[in-house]
């Protein structure tokens, strides 16, 4: 196997240059015109066996292609003393003198052009390459010669966080997110180039994130103290301040605003366009006033879009809005049955009220399918109709319009009304792996809910674009006065531990599932590439 | 019952007939990128490129061909294809195919 090119393609190239490998490329490999399409179809064919291949080749000093796997291909080329052939699949050249494929730089370049415009041509994104060190990058690898390997024991990015005074609830949201796997990969590929002035580096939250990666991934296995972490918290987000415990929900979702903030700029990630697209399908609602039009890592990662289709009782107009989110947070208290059965009815949304049953929900998909329930509004909540122009009656339904990479749960156990507060200690069941499809607004249909849903999904059962994985759990132990969190994280495919401070300990899926669930972090199994 | 000859060249047609849809259409680079993104995704690459550089090893960069690597490799490769990414593509195809009303 050579890595280059041979004598004989050489000879080839100076003699009859690169036009006929330029013109078989273009018509018959990566086709950029519908017409080239139609030509491919139908003269791709092995000239003695006239089957479509495997492995069709094509002659590079005459016109003919013949198949590989029944060595048509090397007949022509004994016979006729033609020893360079192109893959008609790959574009890569054979050379029979040499027995193997050759890899001539310029004849590269010219394929790379074509298929990259064949792509645009049949509107399919530009190759996922895998990562190419630069020079730079090179020099950094040699100058560090220790590598380190992931592997099923190694407890690499386990470390154990202490407490600095009620801060288990930091704690925890630290644990989660160093266990994000794209998160992970950002800060661990070194992505974040920072956009704070020099002298205020250290003010930046996300440099701080990343320290704290390398700190987690070094492989020391002493408590990491996160003082610093603490210190910009409190600095970033003053209602965090003191040493009080807080919600850990609340300080997930502050770190997430103080990150977004500090990422400013744009980075130039494969996920770019995650969100333009998501941008683009809120244009025409509310789109302006929206504060995540940004590209930056945790809007990639965290952010969803939340579709509201309100409908008009009267007209049956319905205005639909989008709005992103970082979390979705879950009612658990006692409310209307989430299952479509009991509300059938003759008039299709007559059957949901506004008043409070006796309803609790206890799994997750029974919370997301009260969630994502068209509920009606109720004459005292009467909204603006645009078509008839006065106050009506309205039901309103909210499903998910985009999926965000890191889908974070917020189950809401803790109650504060006016006069009390209470914490809802019930188990709610949550599931390893878990498929959105039905809470999708590509699945929500006229009027009658979840029901129909199912059949939808079973129908198209076999796509799994929509389906997550757990990888974080964060649990609450006490009352809402005084109590502790703890939390599970995943470590590879199926390891669980648990991380209660400073300790870490293995755990079993059955813990995880059995705990009683206060923010459930799911993963998306499979991420488009852009 | 059409005898077996006739039925053997029938599908011969059939084949023939979809693959210059599928090339026609664009939809066969589209699956080919589709299979790409979800062996990648499987980890399918990731262990055969791994088996890849053991052949290699093996055998001496110098010694060894393309042509010797496709014959290690292909019944791995194709034992490894993980059945929800031939279920998928399946479907994708069995789609592409009601949509075609000319076939
Ligand atoms: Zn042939
Ligand atoms: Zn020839
Ligand atoms: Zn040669
Ligand atoms: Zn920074
Ligand atoms: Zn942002
Ligand atoms: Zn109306």
């Amino acid at each position: 196997m050579t890595m280059g090119s041979c004598e004989h393609l050489q000879e080839y190239k100076t003699t009859h240059g690169t036009n006929s490998f330029r013109i078989i490329h273009t018509y018959f490999i990566a086709c950029s015109s519908a017409d080239a399409r139609r030509r491919k179809a139908k003269s791709c064919v092995c000239h003695t066996c006239r089957l479509h291949g495997p492995r069709l080749h094509a002659c590079l000093n005459c016109i003919y292609f013949g198949c590989y796997g029944a060595k048509h291909i090397h007949e022509h080329a004994e016979t006729k003393g033609h020893h360079l052939a192109v893959d008609m699949v790959h574009g890569a050249v054979y050379c029979f003198e040499c027995g193997d494929y050759m890899y001539d730089e310029q004849l590269e370049e010219i394929a790379r052009k074509q298929y990259t415009k064949s792509k645009k041509g049949i509107g399919l994104r530009a190759n996922f390459s895998s990562w190419e060190p630069n020079e730079v990058e090179i020099e950094i690898l040699r100058q560090n010669p220790k590598r380190r390997k992931v592997e099923i024991k190694s407890s690499i990015g386990l470390r154990g966080l202490i407490n600095l005074g009620n801060t288990c609830f930091m704690n925890c949201i630290v644990q989660a997110l160093t266990h994000t796997p794209v998160l992970r990969d950002f800060f661990l590929s070194d992505q974040h180039s920072c956009q704070v002035l020099s002298q205020d580096a250290r003010q930046c939250l996300v440099c701080e994130m990343s320290r704290l990666f390398q700190e987690f991934y070094c492989g020391a296995r002493t408590p990491h103290i996160p003082y610093r972490l603490l210190h910009l918290v409190w600095t970033n987000a003053r209602h965090l301040a003191g040493y009080e415990q807080q919600d850990a929900h609340e300080f997930l979702i502050a770190a997430l605003d103080v990150l977004h903030r500090h990422c400013k700029g744009y980075s130039d990630n494969i996920l770019l366009s995650y969100n333009s697209q998501l941008n683009a399908g809120t244009s025409d609602s509310n789109g302006s006033g929206n504060p995540h039009h940004c590209n930056c890592i945790i809007d990639q990662i965290f952010t969803g879009g939340l579709q509201s289709d309100v409908t008009c009782q009267q007209c049956n107009n319905v205005s639909t809005t989008i709005d992103p989110i970082w979390d979705i947070s879950l009612d658990l208290g006692p409310g209307p049955p989430a299952g479509g059965s009991s509300n059938s009815n003759s008039s299709p949304n007559s059957g949901f009220t506004n008043s409070p049953g006796t309803y609790e929900p206890t799994s997750l998909l029974e919370c997301l399918k009260r969630f994502t329930k068209p509920e009606h509004l109720g004459s005292s909540a009467k909204i603006k109709c645009s078509t008839c122009s006065s106050y009506q009656e309205s039901t309103k339904q909210l499903t998910m319009k985009k999926l965000p990479i890191v889908a974070c749960f917020h189950l809401k156990r803790f109650e504060h009304s006016t006069g009390y507060h209470k914490k809802i200690s019930t188990y709610v069941s949550f599931p390893e792996e878990l498929d959105m499809t039905p809470f999708m607004s590509s699945s929500r249909n006229n009027t009658n809910g979840y029901n129909n849903q199912v059949i939808q999904e079973s129908s198209r059962g076999l796509s799994c674009d929509n389906k997550y994985s757990l990888f974080a759990v964060v649990n609450h132990m006490g009352t809402i006065e005084s109590g502790h969190y703890t939390c599970f994280i995943r470590q590879l495919k199926d390891q669980w531990f648990k991380c209660d401070d400073h300790l870490i300990n293995k755990a079993l899926p059955g813990d995880v599932l059995n705990s009683e669930g206060y923010l459930l972090f799911y993963h998306k199994q499979i991420l488009e590439y852009d | 019952m059409a005898d077996p000859q006739d039925r053997k060249l029938k599908d011969a047609q059939m084949r023939a007939t979809i693959n210059q849809k599928l090339v026609e259409t664009g939809e066969r680079e589209r699956l080919k990128e589709l299979l790409r993104t979800r062996l990648i995704e499987c980890g399918w690459r990731d262990q055969l490129k791994a088996h890849c550089k053991e052949v290699v090893k093996e055998k001496g960069l110098e010694h060894i061909t393309v042509d010797d690597l496709v014959q290690e490799i292909t019944p791995k490769g194709r034992a490894l294809v993980p059945d929800d990414v031939k279920k998928e593509l399946l479907q994708r195809i069995r789609t592409f195919l009601a949509e075609q009303s000319n076939i």
